[in-house]
């Protein structure tokens, strides 16, 4: 038996492009390299609360730069990726609350559908230009995603229990712990020491760290670990 | 005869160390990348206030953060970069006018000789904790990477005159006409379009805008389940492949 296999934690909001982009790169690695991928959904507007950081699209020149940087970056990584029509309302104004607590209590409850329920909650916002604030989106998102309506419906009842805010509330703390002032961050787990990494463009350093193969965004599927 | 090089201009301040990260890997690239490298040295603090911007290490957990980036892409960019004792002051209070006008008029008049000296003024500021901004130290930097002390001297004395004020002014304007809320930026000038692309982490970026990686790394299979197709699929048969081999691509590859 080889080596055991590292943690990297991936601490993530679905309101957050580049944490899709660092999302779908971790989710093609984790069947290639030695690694245990834990998810972790985070509320972005927490993080930029704690920090006293600002989202970038504030300054007028970076709002401009990071939506073309968006787009090629989607292209180079093969994320069906498009800037919403009124991007700043759906960042600023309408948020993910609701979406990120929905993650959380599928995260506790089945975990093994959250990569599936992030993505299309992702395609939602991040490709199709959808709603992810009310009940009605986050169920279609559920749906897509292979959940029962029901089981879904009773998942939704529980975005506003206490448990669940408090576990969003922690995971988000822990971001911050770790030192996160954005989304998505990568912690990695390396024998004795954790490294914690920020953007979708850490992934190449990632590899280094762990001493694994860098085969760009996306690998090739021959690579891939039995 | 093969297609013709493609330019791309490298806009950097030797004040900014992912600026130096992102130039080493041009410069290992450029012999390699069928590219024509120009080099701009520019002023990030005009850059700053231009935009409206402010250094990333006013946030302390982003301080905190760049820190540690830096040091760990030191080690994977194989740059011997270290973090100055008084990292504030060297960035803030310092700064680097002297230095990028002294570059400008290197660039004027020994263009051949910009690519060395940046790389010394970089090795005082931000690998040995020195000096970049009295005329001592840019004359260290200036012998060190070659020239001649006379030669030196002569381009430091142009360095307030108002030809390489304005150049490096200019230069300055261009990268914030392109976009610029920082450095390094890197503009490349492909086929009927320009892309400007901040950071010195969109290399890979790059190489995949001036031409495809092997074609067996964009089958769509890989992507995400049900991905639309898109045009960039098409791009292998358009364009000769440039290969992105990490920050430190073996010699061997280098064209001769």
């Amino acid at each position: 038996m080889g080596p055991l296999p590292r943690t990297v934690e991936l601490f993530y909001d679905v309101l957050s492009p580049y944490s899709w982009l660092g999302f779908e790169i971790l989710c093609r690695y984790k069947n290639i390299w030695n690694v245990h991928l834990q998810l972790r959904p985070s509320l972005i507007a927490g993080i930029m609360k704690s920090s006293g950081n600002k989202p970038p699209a504030l300054v007028p020149s970076k709002g401009k730069y990071l939506t073309n940087d968006i787009k090629l970056l989607g292209q180079h990584v093969q994320v069906p990726i498009r800037i919403p029509k009124d991007f700043f309302s759906v960042i600023l104004e309408k948020g993910s609350l609701s979406a990120m607590r929905f993650l959380t209590a599928v995260n506790m409850e089945h975990p093994e559908m959250l990569e599936k329920v992030s993505r299309e909650l992702w395609m939602r916002v991040w490709s199709r230009d959808e709603d992810i604030t009310e009940p009605g989106s986050i169920l279609a998102a559920a749906e897509k995603a292979g959940m029962s309506t029901e089981g879904a419906r009773a998942l939704l009842e529980k975005i506003s229990t206490p448990q669940v805010k408090n576990q969003l509330k922690e995971t988000t703390e822990a971001a911050c712990k770790y030192g996160a002032f954005g989304l998505p961050v990568t912690v990695a787990h390396l024998d004795g020491q954790t490294q914690m990494l920020f953007g979708s463009d850490r992934m190449e350093l990632l590899a280094y760290l762990l001493g694994e193969k860098w085969m760009g965004p996306v690998p090739s599927a021959v690579s891939a670990r039995l």
